[in-house]
C-alpha cells in the first residue's frame, strides 16, 4: 500500500497530534481533525506553523493537531498578544491559532479586539460552543436570547456576535462555520491559512456534555436545522492550475487569495457580497433575529496592511538576527558619546 | 526702605554684572532697598557652590525647559550640580517644584532646605513662603500680585510676567519663566555664554525660541543689574569641567542599554514613570536599529495595556526574540499572571520597572521603592526572579543590556528595577562601556546539536544547572506545546506529583544559580565595622550625604549596596562581619529587609534592623540619617 502523500512530500500522519482529552463527540475533535486536513492539503510545512491557544476546553486542541509544529497553551484570554509577540518575531511563520467563546468573548474580548485592529496575519479559529465546559457548563458571552442548555432557565443577556464585531473592526477575512459542516469548514480553514491577515472563524461547536439539547441554539440538532449557508466553496490551491478545475454548472465567483490560491463560491443564491461589510452585518443579524445562524465567508477584504508590514521589519526573522544586527556597533556608541558630550 | 518702581523697564545702559557682589564686599554687604526687612549692615560670609534652589511653579507652563537650562548651565560651569523635578498628575495648571542643588561635595540628594526660592506659582506662594528658613532668599514675579510679608529674609522682587510681556504679549506666561531664569543667572554669577549654549541645546535648531529666550534672559538681566541691589551670600563659581561628563536621565541610559542589548521587541503602554523608556528606544530606532533600505531590527508595539504588553514580550521571547517592555507598579499588578507563565515555562523576556509611589494609583508622579518585594516574587504560586537595581545611570545602561543576557541565560523573565527619580531627573555621566557578548543562552539551532544531547526533553536538565536546552518554533526541531499546565521532562501535560515537585526544585535551584553571577554588591567597608548599612538603587546617590552625616557624629559606617536579587551571598557575608546592619529603604515596610530576614540564617537575623521611609520626595539624607541613629540608638548599637 502506498502513503497518499501531499505537494511537499509528507503523509498526513505528520500532521497529527497526540490524543484527545476531550468528551467523545465533542464539535472541537472534529475542527482539529479538519486543521490537520487543511494544513496537510495545503502543504504547510509542519514547522513553519505555530499553533497557538488560550485556556480552555478549546484550547487545549492543539495537543491533539500538528505534532511536529511548536506552540502555545497561553494564559486565558491572552493567546492574541502572544501570538502577537512571536509574530513580529518570526514573521514568515503561519500562526493557526484556537479559542473558545468563553476565552474570546469574555476574558479575552480586549486581545481579540486589537489583534484584529492591527491586523495581525494569524487564522484565529473560535471554537464556539456558548458555554464554559472546563468548569462544567455556565453559559458564556455568545448564547443566544431564549437558548437553554439543559436543566436550565434560558439565557436572557444580548449576545455578542464575535464575527459581527470582527466586521465592525475592519477585519479583513470574516466567517462563520459549524463543526459539523467538514466540507465548508475545511475550504474555509484552508482559505484562511491563504490569507495574509487576520482570518477569524467562528465556528459553531456543540458541547456535548453540557449544552447539546434541542433548547440550546448551538447544538448538533438545532444548527442543522438552521443553518443558512452562503455559498458552497470550493478551495483550489495554488499549485494546481485553475484551468484543471471542473467549472461548476451554476453560478460562481472566485476569490483570489494571497498565496495564489483561489476560493470559489458556488451557488450564490445568498446573493451575498463578500466584499460588502454592510451585507455581511445585515445577514448576521436577519439570521439571528430569525433565530438561526449564517454560515460561510461573510466578509473579506484583502487590502491592508498587516502589522508586520506596517512596521516595516527587516527582511530577515528578527528571531535570525544576528548579534552584528542586534547590536548597533562600537563607533556608534563613540558618536552617541560625543554628540551627549558636546 | 524704598520700594522699587516697577513701571521701570527701561534696559539699564550698562548692565553691570552684580554676580558675588559680595565678594568685594568684606563679608559685609549694605542692604538698602530690595532686601526688605533687613536694613542695615549685616555681616555675611559668601557661599560659594553650596545651596539648593527651590523653583515654584504651575505645570504646563514651560517652566520645565527654564528649570532645564538652569541645570545645565550649571553643569557647564563645572558644578557638582542635580535637578529634581516635582511634578503633578496633571497636563496644566497643579503646582510644580524644580529643586536645583549645587554642591561642591557632590552631593545629589535634594537638600535638607531651601536657600533661594523662586516662587511663581499662586497656589503655593504662601506655604512655600512659610517653610523658608529664615535668611533665606526670594526672588519673585511682582506680576502676580501676592505679599511678601516676612522680614527675616531677603526678597527680590521681578516683574517677571510684565517683562515677558514686553517681549511677547502672547507667550508672557511661558517667557516669564525665562526671566527668572535670568534673574539668578545674574544674582549667582552664571556667565552669558554658558547660558546660551544651554538654551541652544535645550530648544534644538528652533532658531527664533533660541534668540527669543537670549533677548529675554538679557532683559531679566538688565532689570536685576539696575533694580536689585545683591544682599545675599550666594554665589557660583566656575570650575574645570570634566570633558567626559554630560547629563542625562536614567530612563534614557535604560533605553540606550537596551538597543545595546538587542531588543527585538518592544511592547508598551504608556504609564508615569515609565514611557520615556519606551519613546527613548523609539526616537533612537531610526538611528541604531534601522537598515540601509530603511527596514527596522526592533518592532515597537503600543499595546492595548499591560497585560497585553507582557503577553507580547513573552510570545516575542518564545519565539526567540530578546523582547522587553516598561512600566510602573500599576502594570506590573496587571502582568503578574504572565511573570508566573514565564517563569514556569521558563520563557525569557525583561520587564523594566520604573517605581513610582504605590499603593493602587498612589502618588504617580512620585518616587518610591515600593515594588522590590512585588517583583522578587510576582505571580501566583512559589515563584523567585531575577531583580536588577541599576543606582546610577551608567548602571541603568549597563543593565539594560545585561537583562537580556540574563533573561536568555535563565530562560525566565528578569527585571529592572529603576524609579522615577533615578528615571525622569537628569544625572551626571561618565559615558557608558560598551557591552560584552551576547550570552543567547542554552537553544539548539541544529539536529547535531540536538542529537549530540542524549535523551533530549524540552524540560530535562542535563548539565545539572538547572537550565535546560531549548528549541526555537520554526526550527522544527523537536516541537512541544509550550504551557503554563504542569508538564513533564519531555514538555507533556502531567499532574504527576513527583514529576511537578522536581519541575519546582529544579527552577529554584536554577535561580540559586543566579546569585554569584548576577551584578555583585558594592561594598565600602570601614575597619571598624560596627554598623552595616545595606541599600539598592537610587539611595546610591543619596549615601555619600547620610554617611557624612553620620560620621560627623562619630559612627563608622560601612556600606553595601545590593545591585540584584536574589542576594549575592557577599550580602551575608558583610552582615556576618558587622555588629549591626540597618536596611535602608525608600518604602513603608522595608521590604528588602523582609527579604533579608527571610533568606539570612536565622542567627544572624537579629543583627538586621529596618530604616524605610517614603513620602513620595526623593531621599534627604538628613530624613535618613536621624532615622538611623535613632534606630541605633534604640537597638543599643
Amino acid at each position: 500500500m502506498t502513503i497518499k502523500l501531499n505537494i511537499i512530500e509528507l503523509p498526513k500522519s505528520d500532521y497529527q497530534g497526540g490524543p484527545s482529552s476531550l468528551c467523545p463527540g465533542c464539535g472541537h475533535d472534529q475542527i482539529s481533525s479538519v486543521i490537520i486536513n487543511a494544513a496537510w492539503e495545503n502543504g504547510i510545512a509542519p514547522e513553519n506553523i505555530a499553533k497557538m491557544s488560550g485556556i480552555g476546553c478549546s484550547s487545549k486542541t492543539p495537543a491533539y493537531f500538528l505534532g511536529k509544529s511548536h506552540g502555545f497553551n497561553t494564559l486565558h484570554g491572552r493567546m492574541p498578544s502572544v501570538t502577537t509577540g512571536a509574530n513580529v518575531t518570526n514573521k514568515d511563520m503561519q500562526f493557526i491559532a484556537v479559542s473558545g467563546d468563553g476565552d474570546t468573548a469574555s476574558i479575552g474580548i480586549g486581545q481579540f479586539v486589537h489583534a484584529i485592529r492591527r491586523n495581525l496575519n494569524m487564522v484565529y479559529i473560535i471554537e464556539n460552543n456558548g458555554v464554559y465546559g472546563l468548569t462544567k457548563g455556565q453559559y458564556s458571552a455568545t448564547v443566544e436570547v431564549g437558548s437553554a442548555k439543559r436543566k436550565a432557565e434560558p439565557n436572557e443577556q444580548v449576545p455578542i456576535d464575535l464575527c459581527a464585531m470582527a466586521i465592525n473592526l475592519g477585519c479583513t477575512f470574516v466567517a462563520r462555520s459549524f463543526s459539523g459542516a467538514k466540507k465548508q469548514l475545511t475550504s474555509l480553514i484552508r482559505a484562511a491559512m491563504s490569507h495574509r491577515g487576520t482570518a477569524v472563524i467562528d465556528v459553531i461547536s456543540p458541547c456535548v456534555t453540557f449544552a447539546n439539547n434541542d433548547e440550546f441554539f448551538r447544538s448538533y440538532g438545532y444548527v442543522k436545522d438552521n443553518d443558512m449557508e452562503l455559498h458552497a466553496y470550493d478551495y483550489i490551491p495554488h499549485f494546481t492550475p485553475l484551468e484543471e478545475v471542473e467549472i461548476p454548472e451554476g453560478e460562481f465567483q472566485d476569490i483570489s487569495l494571497f498565496d495564489g490560491s483561489t476560493l470559489r463560491l458556488e451557488t450564490v443564491e445568498s446573493g451575498h457580497d463578500t466584499s460588502d461589510a454592510v451585507a455581511a452585518l445585515s445577514q448576521i443579524h436577519r439570521a439571528e433575529q430569525e433565530k438561526r445562524h449564517v454560515t460561510g465567508l461573510l466578509y473579506y477584504n484583502p487590502g491592508p496592511k498587516t502589522l508586520d508590514e506596517w512596521l516595516e521589519l527587516s527582511e530577515t526573522p528578527l528571531a535570525d538576527l544576528s548579534e552584528e544586527q542586534m547590536r548597533p556597533s562600537e563607533a556608534d556608541l563613540a558618536a552617541l558619546l560625543a554628540e551627549f558630550r558636546e | 526702605m524704598s520700594v522699587i518702581n516697577e513701571n521701570r523697564l527701561e534696559p539699564a545702559s550698562k548692565a553691570s554684572r552684580l554676580a558675588c557682589v559680595a565678594e568685594g564686599s568684606e563679608g559685609e554687604v549694605t542692604v538698602r532697598r530690595t532686601a526688605r526687612g533687613i536694613r542695615g549692615k549685616t555681616p555675611m560670609e559668601k557661599v560659594v557652590n553650596d545651596f539648593t534652589f527651590n523653583i515654584a511653579t504651575a505645570n504646563g507652563t514651560g517652566s520645565q525647559s527654564a528649570n532645564l537650562i538652569l541645570l545645565h548651565s550649571m553643569f557647564e560651569m563645572g558644578l557638582p550640580v542635580s535637578g529634581k523635578n516635582l511634578f503633578p498628575s496633571n497636563i496644566s495648571g497643579l503646582p510644580t517644584w524644580y529643586i536645583v542643588r549645587v554642591s561642591e561635595a557632590g552631593y545629589q540628594a535634594p537638600g535638607d532646605r531651601t536657600h533661594i526660592q523662586v516662587l511663581m506659582n499662586k497656589a503655593t506662594w504662601a506655604k512655600d513662603l512659610a517653610a523658608l528658613e529664615p535668611g533665606s532668599v526670594v526672588i519673585y514675579n511682582t506680576n502676580v500680585k501676592l505679599p511678601v510679608e516676612r522680614d527675616d529674609i531677603i526678597a527680590y522682587p521681578v516683574p517677571m510676567t510684565k517683562i515677558a510681556r514686553s517681549l511677547h504679549p502672547k507667550l508672557a506666561r511661558m517667557i516669564a519663566n525665562i526671566i527668572y531664569v535670568g534673574a539668578i543667572a545674574e544674582l549667582v554669577g552664571i556667565d552669558q555664554a554658558v547660558l546660551e549654549k544651554a538654551i541652544a541645546k535645550q530648544f534644538k535648531g528652533k532658531q527664533s525660541a533660541i534668540e527669543m529666550n537670549i533677548t529675554a534672559v538679557n532683559l531679566a538681566r538688565e532689570y536685576v543689574a539696575e533694580n536689585i541691589e545683591k544682599s545675599d551670600p550666594y554665589c557660583l563659581e566656575a570650575r574645570e569641567k570634566d570633558p567626559n561628563t554630560f547629563l542625562v536621565e536614567g530612563n534614557e541610559a535604560t533605553a540606550l542599554g537596551s538597543i545595546f542589548g538587542g531588543v527585538t521587541m518592544l511592547s508598551w503602554y504608556p504609564i508615569t514613570p515609565s514611557s520615556s523608556v519606551a519613546e527613548e528606544i523609539i526616537d533612537y530606532i531610526p538611528q541604531l536599529r534601522t537598515d540601509s533600505d530603511g527596514k527596522v531590527t526592533c518592532a515597537v508595539i503600543q499595546a492595548e495595556d499591560e497585560l497585553a504588553a507582557a503577553g507580547m514580550v513573552v510570545g516575542a521571547g518564545w519565539a526567540g526574540g530578546r523582547s522587553m517592555t516598561c512600566t510602573s507598579g500599576p502594570g506590573i499588578s496587571l502582568m503578574s499572571e504572565f511573570i508566573g507563565l514565564s517563569y514556569f515555562a521558563e520563557v525569557p523576556g525583561v520587564i523594566w520597572d520604573i517605581n513610582r509611589v504605590g499603593p493602587s494609583t498612589g502618588l504617580p508622579t512620585r518616587t518610591q521603592q515600593g515594588d522590590v518585594s512585588l517583583l522578587y516574587e510576582a505571580g501566583h504560586g512559589d515563584t523567585k526572579h531575577i531583580v536588577l537595581f541599576p543606582g546610577t545611570v551608567e548602571e541603568c545602561f549597563e543593565f539594560g543590556w545585561r537583562a537580556f543576557d540574563y533573561a536568555e541565560h535563565y530562560q525566565t523573565m528578569v527585571f529592572g528595577f529603576s524609579d522615577l527619580d533615578l528615571g525622569m531627573n537628569f544625572w551626571v555621566c561618565d559615558g557608558f562601556d560598551y557591552p560584552e557578548k551576547m550570552d543567547r543562552g542554552k537553544v539548539l539551532h541544529t539536529q547535531e546539536e540536538l542529537d549530540a544531547i542524549e535523551n533530549y526533553g524540552r524540560y530535562r536538565d542535563v548539565d545539572g544547572d538547572g537550565i535546560c536546552y531549548r528549541t526555537l518554533p520554526g526550527s522544527g526541531l523537536k516541537p512541544i506545546l509550550t504551557r503554563g499546565t504542569g508538564r513533564d521532562e519531555d514538555g507533556v501535560y502531567s499532574e504527576d506529583p513527583a514529576t511537578y515537585v522536581a519541575t519546582m526544585e529544579r527552577l529554584k535551584n536554577k535561580i540559586e544559580g543566579s546569585r554569584t553571577a548576577l551584578p555583585q554588591p558594592v561594598l565600602r567597608e570601614e575597619a571598624e565595622q560596627e554598623v552595616g548599612i545595606i541599600y539598592f538603587g537610587s539611595m546610591e546617590n543619596t549615601i555619600q550625604e547620610i554617611d557624612d552625616q553620620l560620621e560627623s557624629t562619630g559612627r563608622k559606617v560601612s556600606q553595601c549596596r545590593v545591585r540584584a536579587l536574589p542576594l549575592s551571598p557577599v550580602v551575608e557575608e558583610f552582615v556576618q562581619n558587622h555588629e549591626t546592619i540597618i536596611v535602608l529603604e525608600v518604602n513603608r515596610d522595608g521590604q528588602m529587609y523582609g527579604i533579608l530576614r527571610k533568606e539570612l540564617p536565622i542567627d544572624l537575623v537579629p543583627r538586621v534592623h529596618s530604616v524605610a521611609f517614603s513620602d513620595g520626595i526623593p531621599p534627604r539624607a538628613r530624613v535618613y540619617s536621624d532615622m538611623i541613629l535613632e534606630k541605633l540608638e534604640e537597638v543599643g548599637a
